[in-house]
């Protein structure tokens, strides 16, 4: 969406923001300020869905200079150092940890925080010599990302593998409470130690993370890969130039019925987005000169040859409730088997298009952009009317076990990222091998990413990203926050009510 | 009357009455379990929180007058129950004289079976529960085999103990793990209105099976507490991987008559942790204090 000289004006006297913020809001009006239709070539059609709410920019702003996710190559950075940096290989943990903390200084995004910031226990497990004290310096480590990277898209990994460097990770995430990094573990049944994940699966009720992603299935998928962000699975070395999402609900609502938006509606909305994503790549890398000026892309940390880009999706739910309501049955996305079929037809239509398009700098993914569960975002009114990638809206939810099945069956079309949680009361906290059973049927069942937290806490997860809910109280009452994802939450909440997901007791 | 409850009850073996299932249980045994809740109890215990498994529906009729939202009907002289309707306002079983609900269903082994099937990706086992499963013994040890011969899926008894092993020994047989109640050594009589049971005899017989998950002992005041726990922890001094659940006696949810009768029977915190300390010394590996 284009901004305004008065967006400047508002963010320069905001009393909510914090220096930090006000800098990066007005750093993202200032891109959103130049008129995408000359410097990108946008066309009117194209313009008009960003208008009516059907596509939705993120607000990733139209004088590009990044792309939107970054995914270093930080084992070579662990190998070579960095010349750029004059930073040498480290030779042990201390400079390990603070080679890390100066290159996370400079690894753009849409954030201008990283989105990812490494497969931490590999990187960190060689280094381990003292336990007692090692586990103080990992500490603090991950305590100073929190406090610098102020932004909870900010993710690390760790798995599948169980090793020291991952327990005690596990552990100090426990003992922190920190939202930021976010994290997976990279979770393979006939790879990962059990005691390890279900230690994992502990801290995931405790503190909402790590949460787990199907290893086998995104390795199929797309290779050597990372999960950054929220959940989203990049190629490493690379990341994605761009997202743009559709809202489906909105889309839908524009229709009377399920041929006019499978046929007609659905295939315009999308060639429109794909065109736009076409051109945003193009400028990014044929006239913003990131890739030249960039010592990250100099020193192959990472390679142009690895990116893509992503095509998200918002709204399934509410888009086959329309439908559904215009066909006079009294059903509901979640709870029909009908829906599902309309679901499934409304994902295949796009898979096709999206598929058949020849994207462009993309050859790492063959020439595809990849679609994606998008988990939301709170820019418009609309946002009211689009739940989440393929979710069920919150209050709608099914008993546990058919909304497991119900919703495993949509994750096979997101090949960058899609992922569920579910809420689960304090009995589980004695029993997290069940919430193991459950993540493994989940696993077998073609799920993606699964991921949890026990009701009650402080931090949770809000849809791909963790917030603390008192943070977001600060936000409710006016008061400025140290992070922007707090604010962000507090806003999605309002909409999406994400603190009253139904918690999960006795399989209901 | 006696025809009629051999139609509904635990004769049938294909058949048997439920009075629930839960989906997904983290209580009922390890991990995520698919747990079934049989109608009928051959014990009577003076603090039973789920006292409609008890008995069997006469078809009295008294329960429809209550339900606020009509889930209940009469067809042929029967209760007709409607889940849709319901609420689980539990205003039915409440009222019903015969320690019934009228919310049972009668199964066979494959309707269960399909919806365990259904479920077998997220659940590591099943777990037969009451009521009291013995009762339905011809049918667990059916729906057991068809579970064993499809799935890998464990398969438990959560029993009350006052069975006759030497009647039920293709069941013990073929259950995976068994866990059950040692009510009282001496006051089972008082306490649950049972005679001639054996549940140390079949105690002891379990555990050198290695087929004993759990063993529970609900303490409540002037029912030999003491002797209970420090008879059943003896026997499992010798069994690292039993665990050992000592209950505090509550009254949460229960009818005003069951609380009149144990209001003065619940132990103080200070007795129970005097109970896991007893249980420790004996040797007991595993204790749980559920408070």
């Amino acid at each position: 969406m284009k901004s305004t000289l008065e967006d400047i004006i508002n963010t320069a006297v905001s009393d909510k923001l914090t220096y930090q913020q006000k800098l990066f809001n007005l750093a993202n009006i200032a891109e959103r300020l130049v008129d995408p239709k000359k410097i990108l070539g946008y066309s009117e059609k194209e313009m008009a869905y960003i208008e009516k709410d059907m596509i939705c920019d993120l607000n990733e702003g139209y004088a590009i200079y990044r792309p939107r996710y970054i995914v270093p190559d930080y084992m070579a950075f662990l190998k070579h150092g960095c010349r750029f940096l004059d930073i040498r290989p480290p030779e042990d943990l201390e400079e390990l940890l603070d080679n890390l903390l100066i290159l996370y200084h400079h690894v753009p995004s849409i954030t201008s925080f990283p989105v990812f910031i490494g497969r931490l226990d590999l990187m960190i497990d060689p280094f381990i010599n003292d336990e007692k004290y090692d586990y103080i310096r990992i500490k603090r480590f991950l305590n100073h990302i929190d406090k610098t990277i102020t932004d909870s898209f900010c993710h690390a990994d760790i798995g599948p593998k169980a090793t020291r460097a991952g327990e005690m990770i596990l552990k100090a995430i426990m003992e922190l409470e920190n939202p930021t990094p976010n994290m997976t573990l990279r979770y393979d049944k006939d790879i990962t130690d059990p005691d390890f994940s279900q230690k994992a699966a502990e801290a995931c009720l405790k503190v909402s993370k790590p949460s787990f992603s199907n290893e086998k299935m995104y390795y199929q998928d797309m290779g050597e890969h990372e999960i950054v962000s929220c959940y989203n699975a990049l190629p490493s070395a690379g990341g994605a130039y761009t997202l743009p999402r559709l809202r489906l609900g909105t889309i839908a609502h524009s229709t009377s019925s399920l041929d006019e938006l499978l046929n007609d509606k659905l295939p315009d909305v999308s060639e429109a987005m794909l065109s736009m994503m076409d051109k945003r790549i193009k400028f990014l890398v044929e006239k913003s000169n990131f890739f030249e000026s960039s010592f990250l892309a100099d020193e192959e940390l990472i390679k142009k040859e690895n990116f893509t880009a992503m095509f998200g999706i918002v709204g399934l739910a509410e888009a086959v409730n329309h439908i559904l309501n215009m066909e006079n049955k009294d059903e509901q996305f979640g709870l029909s088997s009908y829906g599902d079929e309309i679901a499934h037809k409304i994902m295949k239509k796009i898979q096709t298009i999206v598929n058949e398009h020849e994207g462009v700098y993309a050859e790492r993914t063959n020439g595809r952009y990849l679609l994606h569960g998008q988990v939301g975002a709170n820019l418009c009114h609309e946002d009211n009317f689009n739940t989440p990638a393929h979710r069920i809206p919150v209050g709608d939810e099914p008993p546990l076990p058919k909304h497991l099945k119900q919703a495993g069956q949509f994750h096979k079309y997101f090949e960058s990222g899609t992922g569920d949680l579910f809420a689960f009361d304090q009995t589980y906290i004695k029993k997290p091998q069940a919430v193991m059973d459950i993540i493994n049927g989940a696993m077998d069942t073609g799920y993606r990413y699964i991921t949890t937290y026990l009701e009650n806490t402080d931090l949770i997860r809000v849809t791909g990203y963790l917030i603390k809910k008192s943070e977001a109280q600060k936000v409710t009452d006016g008061k400025a926050v140290l992070r922007d994802t707090a604010i962000m939450g507090e806003g999605t909440n309002q909409n999406a009510r994400v603190f009253e997901r139904k918690i999960r007791r006795n399989g209901l | 009357m006696q025809e009629y409850l051999k139609e509904k009850s635990a004769v049938m073996d294909c058949k048997a009455i439920v009075n629930k299932i839960i989906h997904f249980s983290n209580v009922d045994g390890p991990g995520n379990r698919f747990a079934v809740f049989f109608q009928g109890c051959n014990a009577r215990c003076i603090y039973c929180h789920n006292p409609e498994t008890i008995g069997y529906c006469m078809d009295c009729l008294e329960c429809l007058e209550v339900c606020p939202q009509n889930a209940l009907s009469c067809v042929n002289g029967k209760v007709k129950y409607n889940e849709q309707l319901c609420i689980s306002c539990d205003a039915c079983i409440h009222k019903c004289p015969y320690h019934a609900s009228p919310r049972t269903k009668i199964m066979t082994v494959n309707e269960l079976y399909d919806q365990i099937q259904s479920y077998k990706p997220f659940i590591r086992g099943i777990t037969v529960s009451g009521g009291e499963p013995f009762l339905n013994h011809n049918f667990v040890i059916k729906l057991f085999k068809k579970v064993k011969k499809e799935s890998n899926l464990s398969c438990f008894v959560d029993t009350n103990g006052f069975f006759d092993k030497d009647e039920m020994l293709e069941l013990i047989d073929i259950t995976d793990q068994f866990m059950l109640d040692i009510k009282s050594i001496h006051k089972v009589q008082e306490l649950c209105g049972v005679e001639n049971s054996h549940p140390i005899e079949n105690l002891e017989y379990l555990l050198k099976k290695s087929k004993v998950y759990e063993v529970r002992t609900v303490i409540i005041e002037g029912m030999d507490a003491e002797e209970t726990v420090a008879t059943v922890s003896s026997m499992l001094k010798d069994y690292p991987d039993v665990n050992y659940k000592l209950i505090k006696v509550h009254t949460t949810g229960m009818s005003g008559s069951r609380k009149e009768m144990i209001k003065n029977k619940i132990p103080d915190n200070i007795k129970m942790d005097q109970m896991r300390a007893l249980a420790l010394k004996k040797g007991v590996h595993k204790v749980e204090c559920i408070l």
